[in-house]
């Protein structure tokens, strides 16, 4: 019984175990491969251009911020490729050259370089660029006026838009289905639900995001918009809906699990994921934009400081 | 992977896909198709998406070009030659807001000046489309009826 050992710490030198920023960034990139495919094979050559550049400009944001800064440089760990890629996910196939150079800028520079890199921001800082773009040019965001000139054999309206504004009776041509194999209008990579909760299911299994964070913010979508569908059938679409359109999916997977603006405990990663569902329901009820999901992971990476000081308390701490 | 491999995959990556990027958005540049798929209307009371392709498809209203663009012409017309129809968008002739021009000056491309009645004004864009749309909506009894703004003001 004396002898039963429960952990054995050996001394020095260690071997590490392999896993790094890069393997994680490179293996987030992979698990969001699926949904940008389609995406590209949606809106054609335009969108590759897209994702290409974001990629691209977003490594050499950073490498200039490096340079600038006189610090070393860390575009090695895949993470400004990874913000590239998630950046470009969100826009849509027709946005300008510019407006990929200027989002691209914003999230690197402003949203993590300012902070002190990576593990110092403490917003998503895909979304920081998101966001200031869409604040200042909206219409660029509007994906039934910059998506006029395509037509893919399916309702070419923007669920989100078309429910915000003739309610249940403007979405009755989607179906679950649909919504889940791609047949909607969107960002490059936010359309192909499937693809999206296939690379999200990989990324809880190899252990890259937490499923407390990612699950609890579909659970507060999926019931805010059942009690306003319950409340009002005609003007709120139902739970499902919110589910697989707009950026719910991505958001759930790829931008609210993101490390360092999201809580590392579980209960305030329930907090924080079911105030982001909360949050996005009723920016797009009965806010002003059409989808909540980028302003409502970046409302509650404001809370995550909060939300953080719930925690077990030091073992043997008095007082 | 090391630190330098680390590196060379994120410069590879860079160069790759700049030069795609960029090739892909100089070859490929946004391109408006000849018939319009859908239009989006932009005016103070919320943007209207007019779907043209609804409007012309058999699957849809079926109308015809002339049935709209009440200009509509063949060959010859206005030097283009073939059977190729000319059809003008709205915007062309019906102005956004009257000026003190009567007419645009468009309407010279068919039309000689001591043609035109003096005092007969262009109707304006918005009453165009609105004289337009809900004309053929509430004669046909199809689509939006109602006289409720935001059946197509809705964006």
């Amino acid at each position: 019984m004396l002898n039963h050992n429960k952990l054995i710490v050996s001394h020095a030198p260690f071997w590490h175990n392999g896993s790094s920023i890069s393997v994680r960034s490179y293996h987030t990139m992979i698990a969001a491969l699926p949904a940008v495919l389609i995406g590209i094979f949606q809106y054609g050559p335009r969108a590759l251009g897209v994702v290409s550049l974001s990629i691209s400009l977003a490594i050499i944001w950073e490498l200039a911020i490096n340079k600038v800064t006189r610090r070393t440089v860390s575009i090695g760990d895949g993470n400004a490729a990874l913000i590239g890629l998630l950046f470009a996910m969100l826009l849509p196939a027709t946005s300008p050259w510019w407006l990929v150079a200027t989002g691209t800028f914003v999230a690197v520079v402003i949203g993590k370089h300012i902070y002190g890199g990576i593990g110092g921001n403490p917003f998503n800082p895909v979304l920081i660029g998101f966001a200031i773009l869409m604040v200042a040019w909206r219409d660029f965001f509007d994906f039934n006026e910059v998506l006029v000139n395509y037509d893919l054999g399916f309702a070419m309206v923007y669920p989100l838009a078309a429910a915000k504004h003739l309610g249940t009776a403007g979405i009755e041509s989607f179906s679950t289905a649909g919504l889940l194999l791609g047949q909607q209008t969107g960002g490059i990579g936010s359309n192909f639900g499937l693809g999206l909760i296939l690379g999200g299911m990989y990324l809880i299994a190899r252990g890259f995001i937490r499923w407390e964070i990612s699950l609890s913010f579909l659970a507060g979508v999926f019931i805010t918009a059942l009690l306003f569908h319950i409340n009002n059938s005609e003007l709120y679409a139902g739970p499902f809906f919110h589910l697989f359109t707009g950026y719910t999916l991505i958001g759930a997977f790829f931008l609210a699990p993101e490390d360092s603006s999201s809580p590392v405990n579980f209960i305030p990663m329930l907090i924080f994921g079911v105030g982001a569902g909360i949050m996005t329901v009723l920016i797009r009820n009965i806010g002003s934009f059409v989808d909540g999901v980028p302003f409502a992971i970046l409302l509650m990476n404001l809370v995550n400081p909060i939300c953080d000081k719930i925690r077990p308390k030091a073992l043997g701490k008095v007082g | 992977m090391t630190p330098q491999k680390e590196l060379k995959l994120a410069y590879s990556l860079a160069v790759a896909l700049l030069i795609v990027g960029v090739l892909s958005f100089a070859a490929f540049p946004a391109k408006t198709p000849d018939e319009p798929i859908r239009i989006m209307y932009k005016s103070v009371a919320g943007k209207v998406l007019f779907d043209h392709k609804t409007h012309r498809a058999d699957s849809g209203y079926s109308l015809a070009c002339e049935d709209c663009h009440h200009h509509f012409e063949f060959e010859g017309s206005s030097g283009i030659d073939g059977e190729e129809p000319v059809v003008q968008a709205c915007a062309v002739c019906h102005p956004f807001k009257p000026k003190e021009q009567a007419y645009p000056e468009s309407c010279m491309e068919c039309h000689d000046e001591e043609d035109l009645d003096e005092d007969v004004e262009v109707t304006k864009r918005t009453d165009a489309f609105h004289d337009q749309c809900e004309g053929c909506h509430q004669e046909t009894e199809i689509g939006p009826v109602e006289e409720r703004c935001n059946w197509c003001h809705v964006m």
